[in-house]
């Protein structure tokens, strides 16, 4: 398509200004979690980055006295990948079973309860979080990995969009398979499970990204600080910020905010190479 | 090495639609028979049924004398050839063909030697470590039809493997399947809506119409002796032409569109209303005044090696066609005379559409 190069510029221009609308404020937390708390308490925030990169960021990542709990950043970033990848793999693994069986086993009830899967879509978690809350605590869940994952692992998004995926599938291919003597079980992963590479690894990323941002869920069911997650970490700071006479942990709190956003980000740029190549190869 | 019996075998779905009514046939082993028909015929619907991708809800299917209606298509031992080929796409070649082996737990050293077999006869060794994607229609085909051999079946299943090709690799690949078929010595059914494809590659061959097998013969047979104005008008290609017609009085003769009289061989009743049916290439051209028909020329397709011309037969006639071999330069409206041997002129019941 020919553009002239007065609407290249103007384009650019749109798409810089947009970058950057959407890349200072991190660059300023960025830039003011590298100062001394006394700095950035008589100076504001800053744009340029200051000396105390390593003496913060090890301080947060380290020290527990640090962000006024029992728990370190590395221990709390560990909670939040355990979160993240519990739920997304979870997620994953749930909804590509449930859509098999929606799509590829002939029984009673199929469709409808698909449409129950799908209606509780409307149905975000804060509806049934007490609920959900009172079966999890009955259990005996409270404060561990399982309760803090598992009542979030079923998925009316990843069984819908696994289930359009299956239809997409030709017919033919299992009936291949089923000449070539592959039961339901093979059939799902020598074939099914590579051919949805692609739409796994979308399903991943947003799936980690929202596990790993959770903060209602894990707040109300871990009242252990070792169990905390890093999002839950950065508002423990804050609220530590006005407490008693000290001067405020800005930079720290910056630096945990900090360190929360990079794993999210680092699962977007590695997992899009994946996405972008299964796109490709499937393509042709 | 295998025989497929089919005998009164049925398809109804669940919504009450009767697909197949009733089939009996026995395929001899080692034998190429193509199940042939217009879509909607039910040829493929008998094919999934033998393969048992479809139930038989009627009758029964055996193969090698064994009954096979509750048989999952996987114990069978047969192998099918689908239109878009059905390849694994995630796999390579290699892989496509050597899955149906690991299933069956075959060790890696058989089926590398059955696998590169295959490639050999097919000429794909040079392709084994590509994805499917990566070769063309042919090839992918190819690689279906190895997938098919490496497990040494007793029936081969075609359907409409050759569709998705063009003219002419479907031309190649019709030659190439009938070798391999005629070398490997396979009993096999080809279902296909291509009347050329089932011609050239049947000993056998089952012409299908609404779920009923209209004629079973071989393609000669069927070609000199339709069984049925439907048969008679599938088979061939321009199709038969097709003239109401009435038996004279004296049995000799039948009169068709304005007062043409021909030849009559057939033991019929006088004053029958009929329908003639006189295929393209079985008109003879004859000198000016010879023939008993004279017809004019409406329209022309020269087409190099034969010319077809689409001749006026009278006001309550369609066009009949004509097929000639070479050019022949005729102007529109140009009367020509013509004949036709009295044993190439077929009769068909008005009502049924039965051979007479």
């Amino acid at each position: 398509m020919y553009q002239s190069k007065w609407r290249v510029f103007s384009n650019h221009t749109i798409l810089i200004l947009g970058a950057l609308f959407m890349i200072l404020p991190v660059w300023i937390a960025f830039a003011s979690s590298t100062h001394t708390r006394e700095y950035v308490f008589q100076n504001g925030l800053q744009f340029w980055p200051g000396a105390e990169f390593f003496q913060n960021y090890g301080a947060i990542l380290f020290d527990a006295s640090a962000t006024k709990g029992r728990v370190t950043a590395i221990e709390m970033l560990f909670n939040s990948m355990v979160l993240g990848l519990g739920f997304a793999i979870g997620k994953v693994i749930i909804s590509m079973m449930a859509a098999y069986a929606i799509v590829y086993f002939r029984f009673k009830l199929a469709v409808p309860l698909f449409w129950v899967i799908f209606a509780t879509l409307l149905l975000p978690l804060e509806v049934r979080i007490v609920p959900s809350y009172e079966v999890v605590a009955n259990l005996g869940l409270l404060n561990t990995y399982t309760g803090l994952i598992l009542p979030l692992i079923a998925s009316a998004t990843g069984t819908f969009f696994f289930r359009q995926f299956y239809r997409s599938v030709p017919d033919e291919l299992l009936e291949a398979a089923r000449l070539d003597g592959a039961g339901p079980i093979r059939f799902f992963i020598d074939i099914l499970v590579p051919l949805s590479v692609t739409m796994i690894a979308a399903i991943f990323i947003i799936m980690f990204v929202v596990g790993w941002n959770q903060y209602l869920w894990p707040l109300l069911m871990t009242t252990d600080d070792q169990l905390y997650t890093i999002v839950i970490g950065i508002k423990q700071v804050y609220n530590s910020l006005y407490e008693g006479g000290q001067i405020p942990q800005f930079p720290k709190a910056f630096a945990l905010t900090i360190m929360a956003t990079i794993p999210p980000v680092l699962v977007v740029v590695i997992f899009q190479r994946m996405f972008v190549k299964g796109l490709v190869e499937t393509e042709k | 090495m295998a025989t497929v019996t089919l005998n009164q075998a049925q398809k109804t779905y669940t919504n009450g639609f009767k697909a197949i009514h009733g089939i009996d046939l026995k395929i001899e082993d080692g034998e190429f028979t193509v199940l042939v028909g217009p879509s909607g015929c039910g040829k493929s619907t008998l094919l999934r049924m033998i393969a048992g991708l479809e139930s038989i809800t009627d009758g029964e299917i055996s193969i090698d004398d064994k009954v096979v209606n509750k048989v999952a298509p996987a114990d069978r031992d047969i192998a099918m050839v689908f239109q878009n080929y059905a390849l694994y796409p995630h796999m390579n070649n290699y892989d496509n063909m050597a899955y149906g082996l690991k299933n069956r737990g075959y060790s890696k050293a058989e089926i590398d030697t059955k696998v590169r077999e295959a490639a050999r006869i097919l000429q794909l060794e040079d392709h084994l470590d590509r994805k499917p994607r990566q070769l063309s229609g042919g090839q992918r085909q190819r690689v279906a039809m190895g997938r098919a051999i490496v497990r040494q079946p007793k029936v081969f299943l075609f359907d409409e493997p050759l569709s998705n090709l063009d003219a002419k690799l479907r031309v190649d690949m019709r030659l190439e399947i009938k070798n391999l078929q005629q070398r490997l010595g396979i009993t096999s059914v080809y279902v296909t809506h291509d009347q050329v494809e089932a011609m050239t590659l049947a000993d056998r061959l089952i012409v299908m119409n609404g779920g009923v097998a209209e004629q079973i013969g071989t393609p000669i047979d069927i070609y000199e002796k339709p069984a049925s104005q439907f048969v008679a008008g599938f088979i061939g290609s321009p199709a038969m032409n097709f003239l109401k017609g009435k038996v004279s009085d004296d049995k000799k003769h039948v009169t068709v569109g304005d007062g043409v009289m021909l030849d009559l061989d057939h033991d019929i009743e006088a004053g029958r209303d009929v329908t003639v049916g006189i295929r393209p290439e079985h008109l003879e051209l004859l000198k000016d005044g010879e023939g008993r028909i004279n017809a004019g020329v409406r329209m022309v397709e020269s087409l190099g090696a034969e010319t077809l011309a689409y001749l006026d037969f009278g006001a309550n006639a369609d066009n009949v066609t004509l097929r000639l071999q070479g050019t022949h330069q005729f102007k529109k409206g140009e009367k020509l005379s013509l004949s036709v041997p009295v044993d190439k002129i077929h009769l068909f019941d008005i009502e049924s559409g039965k051979r007479l």
